[in-house]
């Protein structure tokens, strides 16, 4: 890690009125970096995106984004990122090229560069062929592609997405991130908000926003050693009489329901689903499946909202 | 500076190219100022024709007769009813079957031969003040030439003392059309160039598009003239259009020189597509944009800028508020340029007001003009 920084923020907060969206956040992101915000709607991933991009101007704080003071040089700040905001935002009655040329005339850009850059962009996120349609017949995913190239037109250091993969299906999404990871691979940092938890995983490292605070930030593997030690089995089969009894064991650190079963957290102790099984005193009659799992994001995101919650109240009653 | 005008082109490359794919822009911005010109053209006369008019002559001698020719002589009065009783007056004026009565008393041709004085009784309904008004003095007129024919006849005198000789220059047969139609153009334009633009900035914002050019480095005043650029063209077009119909249909004159007449279109133009703007970056929504900018073009265009109405007999405060019209100065080159055939000696004042009102309200707009979202 030894990549300049791209982004350095410390305390930013903005305030609308007497609401904080966002509170106090610090962080650091380096070149080339894929940097995860995540959290539920309205926990402030949008407004922090805002005032990093010069569109919101900060109530207190600091931030240089590019080496540039988001406070003082708002409008320099914009010609180092690209911007793809939440909703989509591309005109709907231009062409697929049409919508680059007019971003790229936007940036400064004009002519044989321009066309030659879009040409290349059309191609990395393969609307190559498509060029001419227009931007409102295509379905979303192509849609969001395309929007990425706006972004990238002039060849920006930083990438702000701000959900860019929201309404999307699946398939789109996988690839939309293979295209962000190469682009971080060839040293542009990439700032991407997300209510997926499973996104989550391709960041190199992820902040966990919960009502404009900042609780959790780290590599995915590391928020998860921290959060969710120990380890984790996915129980399938039993009532939640029984999965409650679990909890009352020392061995047993949480029990969460997950998708269609529990999460049982264990110590280290429970090496095993046969040892897991025999805490559960089974019938043999019984149809229980138990699997050992890597902890999810989503455990991670949990346990973080309740331990906020709970220093949060501890607070207010003392 | 050349990114300035490639940002400002890329903008305006792009305007266009919206406009071009939304038919019903074009539709609007073509169509609607036929169809005005045609409605208002026809339908705001101040000539008389053929007014409905009761005779009642009981004098019946070849003097009444000649009265009577001489009343119907253009196509201002029609006699449709003859009358038995001037009480019928009542009834037909309530009917609005009739606008005017004229009664002639026996002994009129009497008193004529006598030189006495001889009395006809023009009757008007005064419910309608403007066409009442117009028919007095056209009768006055025809009274007066009578007079002086039958002194004539009568060899007492051959002029009278002092005669004034109404002559309307620029438009000698007094024809409405000529004075309406240069403030119909000055209204249509504004109507059209108020709307077109008045929508566009606030349907950026509706899109959420505002939100990504904010992210670029496009400039406020870039965005604003970048939209402004197409729709002044489609603006152009339109004076070409309506000058052509208004001088087809209408016998509108262009006879001042056409570089002034396009030089203050331009301005005028930029002038009501600017408040355009303006009301687009204030309210942020296509709705309330549309309906502020009917009522504050319409408003002001019709009442304060001398279209319908004299500014000169307005209440100073009226008065006052009309310098800041824009249809006021343009109302008034437009007449000058299509009518008397000013030059720019004559209309420097209208086209100095148009120019500092555009540049104040495309200043005023980009103030305004929040670049950040919060």
């Amino acid at each position: 890690m030894n990549e300049p920084l791209s982004i350095s923020v410390h305390e930013l907060t903005k305030r609308f009125g007497d609401f904080t969206a966002v509170d106090r956040v610090s962080f650091e992101v380096r070149r080339g970096e894929i940097f995860g915000y995540l959290g539920a709607n309205g926990a402030g991933k949008s407004t922090t995106i805002r005032m990093l991009c010069g569109l919101l101007s900060p109530s207190s704080g600091a931030a240089r984004v590019a080496d540039t003071d988001i406070f003082q040089k708002p409008e320099e700040v914009k010609r180092h990122i690209g911007y793809m905001s939440q909703k989509f935002s591309l005109y709907m009655d231009l062409r697929v090229e049409e919508n680059l040329e007019f971003f790229g005339g936007a940036f400064g850009m004009w002519g044989k560069k321009l066309k030659k850059r879009a040409e290349y962009l059309l191609d990395r996120v393969e609307l190559l062929d498509h060029a001419q349609m227009l931007t409102g017949r295509m379905p979303g995913g192509w849609r969001q592609r395309l929007a990425l190239a706006c972004a990238m037109l002039h060849e920006p250091e930083i990438l702000f997405l701000d959900e860019p993969t929201s309404g999307v299906d699946p398939r789109s999404r996988r690839n939309f991130w293979r295209l962000i990871r190469e682009l971080a691979d060839e040293g542009t940092t990439v700032f991407v908000t997300t209510h997926y938890m499973d996104e989550a995983e391709y960041c190199d490292r992820v902040g966990l926003m919960v009502a404009g605070r900042l609780p959790a930030l780290d590599t995915p593997s590391e928020l998860k050693k921290t959060w969710v030690p120990g380890r984790m089995f996915m129980v399938r089969g039993i009532d939640s009489t029984r999965a409650l009894s679990l909890k009352r064991r020392d061995e047993i650190l949480a029990v969460e329901s997950f998708g269609t079963g529990y999460h049982v957290q264990t110590s280290d102790e429970v090496s095993s689903p046969g040892d897991m099984g025999k805490m559960l005193q089974m019938d043999k009659r019984e149809q229980v499946e138990i699997e050992e799992v890597e902890a999810s994001l989503e455990d991670v995101f949990l346990r973080v909202i309740a331990s906020f919650h709970k220093d949060n109240t501890s607070q207010e009653d003392s | 500076m050349r990114a300035f005008f490639r940002r400002v082109a890329a903008m305006a490359i792009k305007e266009t190219t919206h406009i071009s794919r939304d038919k019903q822009v074009i539709y609007m911005a073509l169509g609607m100022p036929v169809v005005l010109l045609l409605l208002f053209g026809y339908a705001i006369s101040f000539d008389l024709d053929l007014l409905p008019m009761g005779l009642l002559d009981r004098d019946n001698t070849p003097e009444s007769r000649s009265l009577i020719q001489a009343m119907t002589a253009s196509d201002a009065f029609e006699i449709t009813k003859h009358l038995d009783d001037p009480n019928q007056l009542h009834e037909y004026f309530k009917n609005g079957e009739l606008k005017t009565g004229l009664i002639i008393e026996p002994g009129y041709s009497k008193s004529l031969k006598r030189n006495e004085t001889a009395t006809a009784q023009l009757v008007l309904d005064g419910t309608d003040g403007t066409t009442a008004g117009i028919a007095l003095g056209y009768a006055a007129g025809v009274a007066q030439a009578q007079n002086l024919r039958n002194m004539e006849k009568l060899g007492l005198m051959a002029e009278l003392p002092i005669q004034a000789r109404v002559r309307a220059l620029y438009n000698p047969s007094m024809d409405s059309s000529k004075f309406i139609v240069p403030g119909l153009i000055a209204m249509i334009l504004a109507i059209m160039a108020t709307l077109l633009t008045a929508i566009t900035v606030a349907r950026e914002w509706e899109l959420g598009s505002m939100e990504q050019l904010f992210s670029t480095p496009v400039g406020r005043l870039e965005i604003l003239l970048g939209k402004l650029i197409p729709y002044i063209v489609i603006g152009i077009v339109q004076v070409l259009l309506v000058i052509t119909i208004g001088s087809i249909l209408f016998d509108i004159p262009v006879k001042g020189p056409l570089y002034l007449l396009f030089g203050t279109s331009f301005l005028f133009l930029a002038c009501t597509m600017g408040q355009g703007l303006f009301i687009s970056v204030l309210t942020k929504a296509q709705m309330v944009s549309t309906q502020a900018a009917m009522i504050s073009t319409l408003v002001p265009t019709i009442l304060l800028s001398g279209f319908m109405f004299p500014i000169e007999n307005m209440p100073w405060p009226l008065q006052a508020l009309s310098y800041i019209v824009p249809a006021r100065y343009f109302i008034d080159s437009l007449r000058g340029i299509l009518l008397k055939g000013n030059g720019f000696s004559v209309l420097w004042p209208d086209i100095l007001a148009l120019g500092i009102i555009s540049l104040v309200i495309l200043a005023a707009s980009t103030a305004r003009f929040k670049r950040r979202l919060d």
